[in-house]
């Protein structure tokens, strides 16, 4: 017993060492004295309540070290046994279905041009030179021998890639020369170059639009947008096609519902393009910019197509129309169509652009322009200045064909007198192409529901995607056979919000004369008589 | 060929003693001092050129070809050489011809210093050591952020009363919500502006082994910069130049301009929409070739591969697994594809593996039905980590769990393996266990853009479904003959067989090109055999390389420079002190700084050295917040000496800013005995 009191002692003496040194110890931490009041006057009040605090002290940090993921209501649990089988049993699809016998036909259809393309390039599949009215070199600059000596010039004092993000030593001075080029040009504060035309507008929607705000879309716009605003998470509104009336519709809607939530003041957004890549329309500026003010929206305007080809020097639509461009909140459009280089650029006030510097993604985290392709861009831009002639001929071409084509009974040409791309669609024949379309529907004069990209008419499409691509391949092949080289619009069937509807799209140039303009579009027009007429 | 008389010897004497003289006592004095030298200089060198210099000659020495028009006679500032870039530390000698402009590709004759980028095989990749720092270190930074975001915030608040102007466009006005909002931008604001001075850096000429920075100074803290006009050449080690291919001169520039007069700047279009040309399906023939699988598809920039590429492959009911560092451009892409996401933890294999089990059982979510497929994306070599993959491990992955394998290669390809063939070449596996190789042409190949590559019929589907063919501008010739050029120089140009009849069309390789007799390194036959050289068919007609880069002599050797460039200098540092992470093998070496503020001084301090040094420093949102760091990018380039340089650097400047937190002090080896045992400390 003495041997164990004597074994005991220096344990308990032990303990009260510890116990007095960890109280001192906390005393001297700062706040100590707080929290022991706290603890002796809980304890004192109600002795329930301290054993109640600590298992609200244990649950919390239960809750804290608890992993999140698992957390799913759905989860089965499984033992590793029946786990090993499952995984044997899972069978995935194939990663990607081989193409039809369709899409195969018309990827070896796709022409590939040999040595250098311009008005009239050789092909590889015929050997032969033809019209070309499919590639787009709206301006004629690509072969011009100026921007060609530009180029090896800077070739041999920047060598080709840049070797790095605009962020980390990859912004050369070419390409603030051609941003300030594009400011210039166009008349606004700044500008920004991404690296490829197709990518820019996809980041600049959501460098803005961020969850919360919102979109008013056309419901005919480009591919790039389309992933642009899914990629922005914004609240989206779409308004008819190229119907400003439709616009102001929906934008008043939007403020009623804002106003009956009595939601927050949120960025707004009316994003649409100058000439649609899908069927060639123009959009009204001078009525769109009066209908963005009114209601306080920013405009983001797509002029990949309409920059450089329209306007008496080839600035855009602020040119044609004789509106300044920074009324344009972000006008964002192509180096590489109309100025035959490559990237894309968004211009703008200051705060747009510094914005984006941060924020738009493809900038942020891409490698930035070869310089010798900016310095071809400045180029471009520069002789679109000096030569004036270079669009009023490109005009011309539009005109003349479409003098010939307008004439033309069994298309339609969804497409404006003036854009240098010109779309066909095969004219409706209710009967011939789609049996299973009843004419049931009647369009009712109520507006279409801007929160679905469908038009109200959508339902009475009667159009048979399949029978009017192989169609229209026919007259491809046919132009091709007669020396003119054109195009299908191309479309990723499946991935569109919409499907387009089939059609044809030439893309003329300046470069080919008046004359020589005619004579192709007239081979087109005898192409689409002769097979479509074989159709009925 | 005649020499220049080594001028440059007693420049590096002469620095070497002034940096080493004088210890510093602080990191602000040190800028000082720094700076007054530097200021001395240069009035030094505008006054009247260095005597002791003799550029005119040295410099038509080590070109062989070329004219007086280089960038190095564009500016006198520029030209001398007291910054020690302009001529080689160690002069030629008179056997040695060097085809490149030293500013752009650094001589380095010496064959000691070369190395093979090759995993060992029968081991396994090691898992990287993590020295964690101090918690000193950890606490300040913590603490620095704080300071920064309480600061900011106080500035925000007394900002808005007293200065509102300059808040106009946070605040809403006149109806318009504003187009930046108050939170959203506070980290750019508060913190990064702070930085500014680290990042877009605007440049001019070549991207090689120096760049020359257009030099700009802020007069109101980084909100606006001003161009003095003056020029700086400074050592390149932040360029994604791995090869060392972005050149103004040499065979593959030559060939960009023979291109250009012949094909002009575009092709006019998209690939679907005629603007394809003979040089896309060549270039497409010859990555899919050098990647080794059946056929690839080249899209003109980087980031719309992955993003305009992914989609296409996978769609609702379809689950992407990717690691949690993945690049931007991949998240992107999945995020458009409407697939299911989960992350795993970066490179950590039992983390994928406990990932895929649980997937795989449950089955996707809500109603349990099986996963149409599971896209698996990883990245050869992590841009901001140095990481490899842990490829091996994937693969072993791959065949139990079935699931379809996409490698982003776009640091990795060219800059990793044997034959530069990425990182499957570097671990030695058959390229065709992989379902889609992707990459990038902007960094090994001096060029722009990107590929993906993989069996025909996927890569068919690709060209019809993904969103480049039918809608983005197809790649530039220019472009794609710097692509051709250059790869064909790392892969070597077979010498045509004896039938000639097979010149024109056949762009598919056969083997028998196999056993070229000029293969440059051709070794191992194990599970994977190498595709060797490039047949002459796959290049166009009119392109005639330079014997050095069509032999491949010249690719190899820059393989083996790079190799031993990245190691060097990854464990230099780490003999140094330094904690890095990543790879040896990788030619990215973060050094870890910790410190917010630390950034800005060692950006700053290697900046104003003698021989000025541009590095790339990055923090959050890139990294997690508390490990900023600064991201070294070795390249073939380099010379030894110029990896010298920077490890002295990176050894005053650590002392300097306490940044040596790694091995013991006492396994430690001083800067002069690394750079003397330079191939010992490579091949660690």
């Amino acid at each position: 017993m003495n041997a164990t009191s004597t074994t005991i002692a220096p344990v308990l003496d032990f303990l009260a060492h510890t116990l007095t040194t960890a109280e001192t110890a906390f005393n001297k931490l700062p706040g100590s004295a707080v929290i022991q009041r706290y603890v002796k006057s809980s304890h004192q009040n109600d002795p329930g309540r301290t054993i109640l605090e600590l298992i609200l002290f244990i649950f919390a940090i239960r809750t804290l070290l608890q992993s999140r993921t698992r957390a799913e209501k759905n989860f089965i649990k499984f033992s590793d046994k029946e786990i090993d089988e499952l995984v044997d049993e899972w069978t995935p699809e194939p990663l990607g279905q081989s193409l039809t016998p369709q899409e195969q036909a018309d990827l070896a259809a796709v022409p590939i041009i040999t040595g250098p393309n311009g008005p009239k390039p050789k092909l590889v599949s015929t050997g032969k030179t033809a019209i070309n009215l499919a590639s787009f070199n709206f301006t004629g600059l690509s072969g011009h021998e100026e921007i060609k000596e530009r180029a090896v010039e800077t070739l041999r004092k920047y060598g080709l890639g840049s070797c790095g993000p605009p962020g980390f030593y990859g912004t050369l001075d070419v390409h603030m020369e051609l941003e300030r080029d594009i400011a210039d040009f166009l008349g606004t504060e700044a500008a920004i170059l991404y690296s490829q035309g197709f990518s820019t507008i996809s980041s600049v929607i959501p460098a803005f639009c961020k969850r919360g705000d919102i979109i008013v879309a056309d419901r005919g716009v480009n591919f790039s947008i389309q992933k642009g605003i899914q990629i922005s998470r914004s609240t989206v509104r779409w308004f008819d096609h190229n119907d400003l009336k439709s616009l102001e519709e929906v934008l008043e809607s939007v403020e009623k519902e804002r106003k009956k939530r009595r939601g927050p003041l949120t960025r707004r957004f009316i994003v649409t393009e100058g000439i649609f890549e899908k069927d060639g329309a123009m959009v009204d500026l001078p009525k769109l910019i009066d209908i963005k003010f009114k209601h306080k929206y920013r405009l983001i305007l797509d002029e990949s197509i309409s920059f450089g080809t329209v306007g008496r020097t080839g600035r855009g639509l602020t040119e044609l129309y004789n509106v300044p461009a920074s009324k344009v909140d972000m006008l964002v459009g192509s180096v590489a169509n109309a100025l035959n280089s490559c990237g894309g650029f968004c211009a703008g006030s200051q705060i747009v652009v510094n914005h984006q510097r941060i924020n738009g993604l493809s900038f942020v985290f891409s490698a930035s322009m070869p310089a010798l392709l900016s310095v071809a861009g400045s180029e471009g831009i520069n002789i679109l200045r000096n030569t004036p002639s270079i669009l009023a001929s490109l005009q011309e071409n539009i005109q003349a064909a479409r003098a010939i084509l307008d004439r033309v009974d069994c298309i339609t040409i969804p497409s404006h007198p003036a854009s240098p791309i010109i779309h066909l669609y095969v004219k409706n024949s209710k009967s011939s192409l789609h049996p299973s379309t009843a004419t049931t529907i009647v369009p009712s004069n109520k507006p279409s529901n801007p929160t679905s990209i469908l038009p109200k008419d959508a339902a009475s499409w009667d159009w048979d995607v399949q029978a009017e691509e192989k169609i229209l391949q026919d007259v491809v092949d046919e132009a091709l056979a007669q020396g003119v080289l054109i195009t299908k619009a191309k479309r990723l069937r499946g991935q569109e919000m919409v499907d387009p509807r089939p059609s044809i799209r030439l893309a003329l140039t300046s470069a080919l004369t008046k004359k020589e303009t005619e004579k192709a579009i007239g081979v087109v027009k005898n192409a689409l008589v002769k097979v479509l007429s074989k159709r009925r | 060929m005649a020499l220049a008389k080594p001028a440059s010897i007693s420049f590096l004497k002469k620095r070497k003693s002034q940096t080493l003289s004088s210890p510093m006592p602080s990191a602000a004095s040190y800028l000082s001092a720094l700076s007054q030298a530097d200021a001395r200089a240069r009035n030094h060198n505008n006054a009247g050129r260095s005597p002791t210099s003799t550029p005119a000659l040295s410099l038509s020495s080590s070109i062989t070809s070329s004219s007086e028009d280089t960038v190095l006679n564009e500016d006198d500032t520029i030209f001398d050489n007291s910054d020690g870039l302009a001529l080689p530390a160690r002069p030629p000698t008179s056997e040695q011809v060097f085809t490149t402009v030293h500013t752009e590709f650094g001589h380095c004759a010496d064959q000691r210093y070369r190395l093979v980028s090759e995993h060992p095989s029968g081991t396994e990749l090691p898992s990287h050591v993590d020295y964690d720092p101090p918690y000193y270190i950890l606490l300040s930074t913590y603490v620095s952020y704080l300071i920064l975001i309480c600061l900011g915030h106080v500035r925000d608040f007394v900002g808005k009363r007293l200065n509102p102007s300059s808040y106009t466009h946070l605040i809403p006005k006149n109806g318009y919500a504003p187009l930046n909002s108050d939170f959203d931008s506070f980290y750019t604001r508060r913190l990064k502006t702070r930085l500014d001075e680290c990042f877009s850096q605007p440049v001019t000429g070549v991207a090689g082994r120096t760049i020359v920075l257009l030099d700009r100074i802020s007069p109101d803290y980084n909100h606006t910069q001003i161009f003095t006009g003056n020029r700086t050449r400074a050592l390149n080690i932040s360029s994604y130049n791995y090869l060392g291919f972005a050149q103004a001169r040499g065979g593959c520039a030559d060939a960009v301009e023979d291109s250009i007069r012949r094909y002009g700047i575009s092709t006019c279009g998209t690939r679907l929409t005629g603007g394809s040309s003979d040089l896309h399906t060549i270039s497409e023939a010859l990555v899919a070739n050098f990647v080794g699988m059946e056929d690839a598809l080249i899209s003109s920039m980087g980031f719309a591969t992955n993003s305009t590429f992914i989609p296409a492959l996978v769609g609702k009911g379809c689950l992407v697994i990717s690691d949690e560092l993945n690049h931007a451009s991949i998240r992107f892409g999945v995020r458009l594809s409407g697939a299911h996401v989960r992350m795993f933890k970066h490179n950590d294999m039992k983390s994928l593996e406990s990932l895929l089990r649980e997937v795989i059982s449950q089955g996707q979510p809500k109603h349990h039905r099986p996963w149409k497929k599971i896209l698996v994306i990883v990245e050869g070599l992590y841009s901001m980590e140095g990481t490899l993959v842990n490829l091996p491990a994937v693969i072993e992955l791959k065949k139990k769990y079935k699931f379809y394998l996409f490698v982003d290669e776009a640091h990795s390809i060219g800059a990793l393996g044997p034959h530069g063939r990425g990182v499957a070449d570097y671990f030695g596996i058959n390229p065709r266990n992989i379902d889609m190789l992707m990459g990038t042409f902007t960094k090994s190949f001096g060029a722009a853009g990107g590929y993906i590559a993989g069996n025909k019929d996927l890569i068919d589907r690709l060209r019809v479904h993904g969103h480049s063919g039918a809608y983005a501008e197809a790649m530039t010739p220019a472009v794609l003959t710097q692509v051709v050029a250059s790869m064909a120089s790392i892969m070597g140009v077979a010498v045509p067989s004896m039938n000639p009849s097979s010149s024109t069309s056949t762009l598919r390789l056969t083997s028998a090109t196999n056993s070229a007799p000029n293969n440059t390194a051709c070794a191992i036959e194990e599970e994977y055999s190498h595709p060797g050289a490039a047949p002459p068919s796959s290049l166009p007609q009119w392109l005639t390389l330079p014997p050095a880069l069509s032999s491949g002599i010249e690719g190899s050797n820059r393989l083996r420079r790079l190799a031993f460039n990245a190691r060097y200098l990854h464990n230099g540092l780490n003999k140094l002190g330094f904690i890095t992470y990543g790879h040896p093998a990788s030619p990215i070496v973060p050094l870890l700084l910790f410190n917010p503020g630390k950034m800005n001084m060692f950006h700053r301090m290697m900046k104003d050295r003698q021989t000025p040094i541009v590095v790339v420093v990055v923090a959050y949102p890139a990294t997690p917040l508390v490990t900023s760091r600064v991201r070294f990018c070795v390249s073939a380039a380099h010379t030894k000496e110029d990896v010298d340089t920077v490890l002295r650097a990176c050894d005053e400047i650590g002392d300097v800013l306490d940044l040596k937190h790694g091995i013991k002090p006492s396994e430690r080896w001083s800067v002069e005995q690394i750079c003397e045992r330079a191939v010992e400390v490579a091949e660690m």
